[in-house]
């Protein structure tokens, strides 16, 4: 008989029996309901720890222009140096960069040719670039849009922003402020994700490609040279130059509330093309990177060094000319800890720290992957449960529809298609139910986020895995019921009343 | 069918069953023939062994030993799917019990053997064959109701109708008056009367009710498992004649 066949007399079965179906449908559906809610509450959770995570930039990583925690300024690979000299300290240190107090001498007697008065450099050199409290200490303008064009290749890097910075006065009218001005990639609304557009938005592309005179305005800034007037469209004034102001960038985080004398909201973006072109700059500060994964940022570091090293032409012996800086490194030397220890540990055990951070954030991830495994498992149970509700229905109506099996056994139902009818009938009380279940719990869970505010994540993966697992408890706890009902002998169950 | 060849033959037919240590001998090597157009009513005592005669003919139950050929072909030992075939194709049955699927409209109960047929019949088809046998025994305008929207003559005609969809070889009714009062008994063996008349049909009834099996054309006695007389009815009651003596019916103007 035909499979269409068979269901329409399923279809016909369930529909006699309204109740029954529908208190048997439930079972199921509250079982599916509570499995996706509970794998969206949890991967919703898992998602928000990364968020938080990252957030935290706990997947970012500077990386500085100069080397201060090589301590001694590395000798230029183009330095003259004089013949006599015979107290080189350390010769064959440098990769460790051990910090030994006391002992800090700045090399500055080198010549080196940038010192020279009379060379014409396209860019400030490090010791004209004062405002950089780095410079001197080894400061050097060595990190170039090519480098960070080359770390975006880099497998596993999300976003990369070139940066430049300085102080600037921004004017606008007969206001004047003077605040940190940021060259920066349009990534950047992405890297920090913390931001959020008060008016307008940030810089796009082509702006950067082209180089506009275009400037997203911190809050603070905002505030302190328009009040409460929407700053976009209007032309403010750096270096006597005119930007259109695009957009003006706040902060959800609402634990750290943008103050003035801030780095990121008392500041202004600027394309960093347009930095470079018109402060004549070639070279940058520092590059931004974000990771994809929390995970890699210990592999992403070490890479970028690799690469520097390789691009920078840095020989074996030779310190870094740039700081690979990650979350980690920042809380290690930003805790009140004796600036000499900081130097010492970052300079000693830098593979370490970062490690143990790193595997702070892979715990994280293990921690809420394994909640939201619990969650499913505890959900599943459910499910069990309602996958045994069918079968104790069915097995219930075999005995109740003896008769029934009877009248179709004896017009000339075979065993196989009565086997078939009541299988069907399950499945298709477990597929609907489980359809309604899959209805219910993206209610549910969507409900969840907006009235408790915990986020919830219902991924086509989970819908599936309870789908599936609901069919499966239909063919599962379906079978040994309709195989009792397809072994009926067909005079028993005539006599039954 | 050759008119040679009965449409029902059994040889030698046994059926013993074990009921704990003893063993009921419910048939004892009963034979017996059936021509095409008889219509055959077996009587009996209760445990005479008519009812386990009547399961085995409808292929419901199978003989302990000896042979069962419907149409010329022996059935008493097919596989079960090739018996339910038989059930479907050849064999129609009317219970005393009526025997429909509640809560399911006449149509689709009467429908029911369409869906079981080897070949496949499309759902305009089923519909169309099953209101015809329901108008054919008066309930047309009836279609669309439960069993238990209906009175038991007209569950039973229900029931006749859905056990000639297939236009089977036999008919085989077990008490088919068996819960209806005398009005529609009479009623219900007036159809049997002409199924046998107007269509030729082979039919079996097994009553009790001597008044009952003066309607068929031959009666067989059972007691103990054999038969004790096999005779043609020479005092044939009919139903048509019997009904137009009876008052107006008060139930079927309902």
């Amino acid at each position: 008989m035909a499979l269409k066949t068979s269901w329409i007399i399923s279809l016909k079965a369930l529909r006699r029996n309204k109740l029954q179906t529908a208190l048997t449908m439930i079972g199921m559906t509250i079982g599916v309901a509570t499995v996706l809610t509970m794998i969206a509450l949890g991967s919703g959770a898992q998602s928000a720890i990364q968020d938080q995570v990252k957030a935290a930039g706990m997947n970012m990583i500077v990386v500085k222009a100069g080397n201060y925690s090589a301590q001694q300024e590395a000798v230029p690979d183009d330095a003259i140096e004089p013949a006599a000299y015979s107290g080189w300290p350390q010769r064959g240190g440098w990769g460790s960069g051990v910090f030994v107090p006391g002992k800090a001498t700045l090399l500055r007697s080198y010549f080196h040719p940038e010192d020279d008065p009379f060379a014409v450099h396209d860019h400030p050199t490090a010791r004209q670039r004062l405002g950089d409290s780095e410079a001197g200490l080894g400061a050097a303008a060595t990190l170039t849009i090519a480098d960070a064009d080359a770390i975006r290749r880099i497998g596993g890097v999300q976003y990369v922003s070139e940066g430049v910075h300085e102080n600037a006065h921004v004017v606008y009218g007969d206001t004047r402020w003077f605040t940190r001005m940021h060259g920066d990639d349009v990534s950047m609304p992405r890297i920090k994700r913390a931001w959020t557009f008060v008016h307008g938005e940030y810089f796009s592309k082509r702006q950067e490609a082209n180089a506009e005179q275009v400037v997203v305005l911190g809050s603070i800034v905002a505030e302190k040279l328009f009040g409460t007037e929407n700053p976009v469209g209007k032309t403010v004034k750096l270096w006597n130059q005119s930007f259109k102001v695009m957009g003006v960038v706040s902060t959800t985080n609402w634990m750290v509330a943008p103050a003035p004398g801030d780095d990121e909201f008392d500041a202004i973006y600027i394309p960093v093309t347009t930095v470079q072109k018109l402060l004549n700059l070639s070279k940058l500060n520092d590059i931004t990177v974000t990771t994809q994964s929390t995970g890699e940022v210990t592999r992403v570091s070490k890479q970028i060094t690799e690469l520097l090293r390789v691009r920078h032409g840095i020989t074996a012996k030779r310190p870094d000319d740039f700081q690979v800086i990650s979350q980690a490194h920042k809380a290690l030397t930003g805790g009140g800890m004796r600036t000499d220890v900081q130097r010492a540990v970052v300079g000693n055990v830098a593979g370490l720290e970062k490690v143990t951070l790193d595997q702070l954030g892979k715990t994280l991830d293990r921690a809420s992957a394994t909640m939201t495994a619990l969650l499913g498992s505890i959900a599943t149970v459910s499910l069990i449960v309602g996958g045994i509700g069918i079968m104790n229905i069915m097995l219930l109506s075999v005995t109740e529809r003896t008769k029934e099996i009877g009248i179709r056994r004896a017009v000339g139902a075979k065993a196989q298609d009565v086997l078939l009818q009541f299988l069907l009938e399950s499945i298709t009380l477990s597929v609907v139910g489980g359809l309604l279940g899959v209805l219910i719990g993206y209610i549910a869970s969507a409900s969840i986020s907006k009235v408790l505010q915990w986020s919830t994540q219902v991924s086509l993966v989970s819908v599936a895995v309870s789908f599936g697992i609901s069919a499966a408890v239909g063919v599962f706890f379906g079978y040994y019921p309709a195989r009792q009902a397809s072994q009926v002998l067909p005079i028993a169950s005539l006599k039954y009343e | 069918m050759t008119p040679n060849v009965p449409v029902i033959s059994i040889k030698k037919l046994t059926k013993t069953y074990q009921m704990g240590d003893v063993a009921v001998h419910a048939l004892r090597s009963v034979s017996l023939d059936i021509q095409a157009g008889e219509f055959v009513t077996v009587v009996g005592p209760s445990g005479s062994g008519k009812s386990t005669l009547m399961h085995i003919l409808g292929c419901l139950d199978q003989p302990t030993s000896g042979q069962y050929f419907l149409d010329g072909k022996d059935v008493s030992r097919l596989s079960d799917d090739e018996v339910s075939t038989v059930r479907n194709k050849k064999i129609g049955f009317v219970f005393q019990g009526f025997n429909l699927l509640t809560r399911t409209s006449a149509l689709e109960n009467v429908e029911l053997p369409l869906l079981y047929g080897p070949d496949p019949v499309s759902a305009t088809e089923r519909r169309a064959r099953a209101m015809a046998a329901l108008e054919a025994v008066g309930l047309g305008s009836r279609y669309e109701h439960h069993p238990n929207q209906l009175s038991g003559g007209q569950q039973q005609r229900v029931a006749i109708a859905r056990a000639l969809l297939n236009n089977p070889s036999i008919l085989l009714a077990d008490e088919p008056t068996g819960n209806l009062d005398s009005r529609t008994s009479v009623e219900v063996m007036d159809i049997f009367q002409s199924l046998k008349k107007e269509r030729g049909i082979t039919i079996v009834l097994i009553t009790h009710e001597p008044d009952v099996a003066a309607y068929g054309s031959r009666i067989i006695s059972f007691r103990d498992g054999v038969i004790t007389s096999d005779e043609l009815n020479t005092r044939r009651r009919t139903a048509r004649g019997e009904l137009a003596e009876l008052p107006e019916p008060l139930e079927e103007s309902a």
